[in-house]
């Protein structure tokens, strides 16, 4: 009877399962061999992964607070894939860094993903806000992992306090939803009578979430963040956090007949226009590559929640095609800043000044990665802007197209400027980058999918227009 | 739908003027201690002289044990209302339960190994 109940949630189970096994294992082995407890973690990610393609996930459970959809799993999958990417990056930084707290830091990450896996499929309030503090909480502690250094404890300290102040924030939203529908469900709260104070909560539970999207002008947590914390952290925080947030946000927007998007598309699109000028603007002047993709990764988010204002089939459908080629170019480029990065993390331009003469295999990689970002022909990023381009233009938001497509040129330049770096200057720091096993692996998978997405997109944006399908 | 508005407005008008009329009535009740007297810039104690400075050490321990009581606090919190309608609710409560209670053994045992209950 309880298998029964549970077996939407079957992939989130063998997390539970394997986090905790992972936990009583890490008891016994002897503090020189928790590498292996990384291993475990990324085992365990791939059972989940393999669990949404090889069982039947579908169905309600837990009294209908959850429900397993296709738009659920394509987004389990992507939370799993992108904490499988990090999770590989972090195998030899965490033996490196902090040698007996391996078991910890993959703990913590665990627990996360598990937040975010529950979200992608939440239909309930309650669940909603406690899938989302599952997520959060661990971040602040690995953020901060780092502890005796200064930025990395910084830069914790600042997701601690926004995370906190947007929880409340969040929370106050979701009071003023209960208390103007009288119930929890998504869908009986989309029904409700319009009113003052379910308008008030939507935008207040938007603007919780929008800290933990890093949308502007909630993004000051963003760069400090990312230049603080440990590198293949901020492979996760930069991907799997982000995503989630758009799937709460789809979730809670479109639940019902999306009439809750209906009482916030203005704001929604001005938050879009406002993120993707700061997102754009404020990466031009940045030194650290970190702080450049921290801001251009708030810009792609403006994009993102362009998508989400349009609301039809065609516009979702673009936005989780943009969040999959999200993933793997984002991803890319921080795990490629992680191996290029210094023992302080710093990632100033002079760094990759001749990396093609240094390692050719990181220079064409992040080259790819930038170009994917810019919206260049034959990369995913290309086809992930103009499917969204289309699909808004199609809803009637020319003017928002045209002028987002506009501010995004200056994209190129800042992206340029790295990969001129790369390409045609001489190296200030001589001699070739060792890379380790694990986040060459990483590298290359995002690689392969970044490019393999870029020549034949048809199979992916099916997939993706599936996922929408099962929204109004 | 402009009219709904006015509550709202109410509501805002009302978070601004308490704790701003709170402000106000203190700073005109309240006792003015001469411009420099030093007890004036002494650490606040609820009336005590206050001892030592303000910033302090506290050792971790306490909130190590502190977050072990909760832990036991919570499970203890939803032990009694299973047990006392454990009879209706049948072999799935009962199964549930023992997930939960195995769930925070394995953080007690977690909290044992890293030596948080040990005092030394």
């Amino acid at each position: 009877m309880m298998v029964d109940l549970l077996a939407p949630l079957a992939a989130d189970a063998i997390l539970v399962i394997g986090a905790l096994s992972l936990l009583l294992v890490d008891l016994i082995l002897p503090p020189g061999e928790k590498r292996i407890l990384g291993y475990g973690t990324i085992g365990v990610l791939l059972a989940a992964l393999i669990s949404t393609f090889a069982l039947d996930l579908s169905g309600e459970a837990v009294g209908g607070a959850y429900e397993g959809d296709a738009l659920a799993l394509f987004f389990k999958r992507g939370f799993y894939v992108s904490a499988i990417l990090a999770s590989l990056a972090s195998l030899d930084f965490g033996a490196k860094i902090w040698p007996r707290r391996q078991g910890e830091y993959f703990q913590l990450l665990l627990y996360s993903v598990l937040g975010m896996s529950l979200l992608a499929g939440v239909r309930d309030l309650l669940l909603l806000a406690v899938a989302f503090e599952l997520m959060g909480v661990p971040l602040y502690a690995m953020a901060a992992f780092s502890r005796k250094d200064k930025l990395a404890v910084e830069g914790g300290l600042k997701l601690y306090l926004t995370g906190a102040v947007s929880s409340a924030v969040t929370l106050y939203g979701m009071s003023m939803l209960f208390g103007a529908s009288g119930s929890t469900n998504l869908a009986e709260i989309a029904s409700a009578p319009s009113s003052p104070m379910l308008a008030m909560g939507v935008a207040l539970t938007l603007a919780g979430m929008g800290f933990k999207l890093g949308v502007a002008p909630f993004h000051m947590w963003v760069p400090d963040t990312y230049r603080g914390s440990p590198p293949p952290f901020v492979v996760l925080v930069a991907v799997a956090p982000k995503i989630a947030g758009i799937a709460a946000l789809t979730r809670l927007l479109l639940a019902g007949d999306g009439a809750l998007l209906d009482s916030v598309s203005e704001l929604l699109l001005l938050l879009a226009w406002f993120t993707v000028i700061v997102g754009n603007v404020m990466a031009l002047p940045q030194d650290s590559v970190r702080r450049l993709l921290g801001f251009s990764g708030v810009g792609h988010m403006g994009l993102l929640l362009l998508g989400l204002t349009t609301g039809t089939a065609e516009g979702i459908a673009a936005m989780l095609f943009y969040v999959a080629g999200y993933i793997f170019t984002t991803a890319g480029a921080l795990l490629v800043l992680s191996a290029v990065a210094d023992e302080d993390g710093n990632d100033g331009l002079a760094r990759f000044a001749g990396l093609s003469q240094r390692s050719g295999f990181l220079a064409f990689a992040m080259l790819v990665f930038l170009l994917s970002l810019g919206g260049i022909p034959f990369v995913v990023g290309f086809w992930a802007k103009l499917y969204l381009f289309l699909a808004a233009w199609g809803a009637g938001y020319q003017l928002s197209v045209l002028f987002i497509a506009l501010v995004g040129v200056i994209g190129l330049y800042y992206y340029l400027r790295v990969s001129r770096a790369m390409y045609m200057t001489e190296p200030t720091v001589e001699g070739p980058i060792s890379v380790d096993l694990g986040t060459q692996l990483a590298i290359a998978l995002c690689l392969v999918f970044v490019v393999g997405m870029g020549l034949v997109p048809q199979p992916f944006v099916a997939v993706a227009e599936t996922a929408a399908s099962v929204l109004r | 739908m402009q009219e709904q508005w006015v509550s709202a407005l109410v509501f805002l008008g009302l978070a601004f003027s308490v704790p701003l009329s709170m402000l106000v009535g203190a700073a005109l009740v309240r006792v003015r201690a001469k411009s420099n007297l030093e007890a004036k810039y002494d650490t606040y104690e609820c009336g005590e002289e206050p001892d030592g400075p303000a910033w302090v050490r506290f050792h971790p321990r306490y909130y190590i044990v502190a977050l072990v009581f909760v832990l036991f606090d919570v499970e203890a919190a939803f032990l009694f209302p299973w047990a006392l309608t454990l009879r209706e609710l049948g072999t799935l409560a009962l199964v549930e339960m023992f997930v939960f209670v195995t769930v925070l053994l394995i953080g007690w045992a977690y909290a044992l190994r890293k030596g948080a209950l040990s005092w030394q």
